[in-house]
């Protein structure tokens, strides 16, 4: 037990704690879409990779501050989702799933293969800690107290947005699209606007990733990140608020003790992963009628 | 109010609507009526903006809404009750009331969940709840509610929304027999607001009561546009539902 606490209050607890910070933004904001929305969104690693190069190119040439960056890298994937959104999600909802992917695979590509602007597979070092009230970043502690201030105000306005008038659009032209518009609901209108608000939550997270590591590269926003990612939203089951936070402790936590074995950490990495598929596997066979309510049509 | 004129569609090579001609005064109820496939329902989603006509005209109060999408169609006025129920089931009774007063413009809805315009919204959905006896229920997912009274749900949720205009698509299907004089009780409260109706109903005694036209459909046509009466006892009807050869049968 005194254990326990030790490893809570040491730089590795520090550590959990912001990585459980930078999910709770990146799952609760991915729910907003495939839980809410019932949109099948494949492009939110992609926004948050557009998040963290965005911020990492601004802050490294061009020093730029903590706000400008955050709010860039906001704006950039807002933008990125309304226009993807005014292409795909003008017919039906499967055309949304293949843009999104089409777009991840956009994204990818010119991570690694625009080298003259993203420096490709080698990706880009010495991203400074963010500057702000002359407090010292370079600490994990403060940074955590940061990146812990933005997942919670993050909580809070996502919280509010799934019992606002427009949450509860969303959900319910998920449910029953004719009838939501058979209320005057613009559904088209509606999914734009989860789309957008998921993507620019997700460009805030890809800020803080740039902000924390100090050095992203192109293997950070594979298809591995965004299934797990899929994994949190799918096991705190879709569309539940509380759900996602619990699920994103459980499953960022989970593996974590598997360093406490005497593994070799070559086999630490893929052994996570094959936790996370069964763990998926798991709860998509226990859940396979109630996942996703049926949608309706007349 | 709503002006039909010469209306066809089709899927693909099925002629669902051959010509549909029609005119509902403001304040009417009007019943339609017809067999199985007969394009009743189509013809309603014709209307509401989910099927879209190949030829025709529909003028609501004088404005052509036939190139309007449904939403816009729903925020002049139309509102729709659908013969699977069109509540939604994932959400409380609440919500359901909510979703349709926040599409008023005369609603402002609050973004805040403890704001006191979302306190007000709620407490206008539970007079509508009130209304038809639901208010017990208010905060239970609307899944819980037997047949009947999610149909009363969706027409007070209709009434919400403030439309004057009601397409009720079968509103007594799957509903108890006991279930079914309330709907008949909230169908005459819609006429003595004044409401226009427009009901799909395959039990021609049911409806008789209160309609003032019946119209009967058979492949896409209107085949008789008429009083209860005379359409009750027009040989035509008997025809349509049992055959030309069986006339002692009734309906
Ligand atoms: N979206 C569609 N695509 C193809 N065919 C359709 C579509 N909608 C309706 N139809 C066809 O149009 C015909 C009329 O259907 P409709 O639902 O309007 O009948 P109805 O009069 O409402 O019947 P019921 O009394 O069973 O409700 C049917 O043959 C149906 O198969
Ligand atoms: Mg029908």
């Amino acid at each position: 037990m005194t254990n326990m606490i030790e490893i809570l209050t040491s730089d590795y607890g520090v550590h959990l704690a912001i990585l459980v910070s930078l999910y709770l933004i990146l799952a609760q904001s991915l729910n907003l879409t495939v839980g809410l929305g019932q949109l099948f969104n494949l492009a939110h690693v992609a926004s948050y990779a557009v998040g963290a190069y965005a911020t990492a190119l601004l802050s490294t040439e061009h020093s730029a501050s903590f706000t400008v960056c955050v709010a860039v890298s906001i704006s950039l994937c807002a933008a990125f989702a309304t226009l993807l959104g005014a292409i795909s999600l003008r017919l039906t909802t499967d055309y949304f799933a293949i843009g999104t992917l089409a777009f991840s695979a956009v994204v990818s590509a010119l991570l690694i293969n625009w080298k003259s602007v993203t420096h490709g597979v080698l990706g880009i070092p010495g991203i400074p800690r963010p500057e702000l009230l002359g407090i010292d970043f370079y600490d994990n502690g403060n940074f955590l107290a940061l990146i812990g201030i933005f997942a919670v105000i993050t909580q809070a306005i996502l919280y509010c947005l799934y019992n606002s008038p427009c949450g509860r659009s969303l959900r319910a032209l998920a449910e029953f699209e004719r009838a939501a518009a058979s209320l005057g609901k613009n559904t088209r209108r509606t999914r734009n606007i989860a789309f957008c608000v998921s993507s620019a939550f997700a460009g805030l997270a890809g800020s803080f990733f740039s902000y924390y590591l100090n050095y992203i590269d192109p293997s950070s926003f594979g298809l591995g990140e965004m299934v797990f990612i899929l994994t949190i939203v799918i096991v705190g089951s879709p569309g539940s608020f509380g759900g996602v936070i619990g699920a994103t402790l459980f499953l960022v936590l989970l593996p974590e003790p598997l360093r406490f074995l005497d593994i070799s950490s070559t086999y630490l990495g893929p052994m996570r992963q094959l936790l996370h598929a069964l763990i998926l596997f798991g709860v998509v066979w226990w859940k396979r009628d109630k996942l996703f309510p049926q949608r309706r049509t007349v | 109010m709503l002006e039909l004129s010469d209306i066809f569609v089709s899927f693909r090579s099925a002629h669902v609507l051959n010509g549909i001609s029609c005119s509902v005064r403001g304040g009417e109820t009007v019943g339609v009526i017809g067999p199985n496939g007969s394009g009743k329902t189509t013809l309603f989603n014709c209307i509401s903006g989910f099927a879209p006509c190949r030829k025709g005209t529909i003028t609501l109060r004088g404005e052509r809404i036939d190139h309007l999408e449904p939403y816009l169609r729903a925020q002049r006025g139309l509102g729709r009750v659908f013969q699977n129920f069109g509540i939604f089931r994932e959400m409380s009774l609440l919500e359901n009331i909510q979703l349709a007063l926040e599409s008023r413009r005369d609603t402002s809805a609050g973004f805040l969940p403890w704001s006191k315009r979302t306190r007000e919204t709620i407490e206008r959905s539970m007079t509508f709840l009130k209304d038809v006896g639901l208010d017990g229920k208010a905060r239970e997912k609307a899944s819980s509610l037997s047949g009947g009274q999610m149909r009363l749900l969706e027409i007070v949720r209709t009434l919400a929304l403030g439309s004057d205009l009601f397409l009720l698509d079968e509103p007594t299907a799957g509903v108890s027999p006991r279930m079914k004089e309330d709907i008949a009780q909230s169908i005459r409260n819609l006429q003595s607001m004044g409401k226009t109706v427009l009901i799909i109903e395959h039990d021609i005694t049911f409806i008789q009561k209160f309609c003032d036209r019946i119209v009967v459909l058979e492949e896409g046509r209107v085949v008789l546009d008429d009083t209860p009466e005379r359409v009750r006892s027009d040989e035509r009807l008997q025809e349509i539902y049992f055959g030309r050869d069986d006339r002692s049968a009734r309906p």
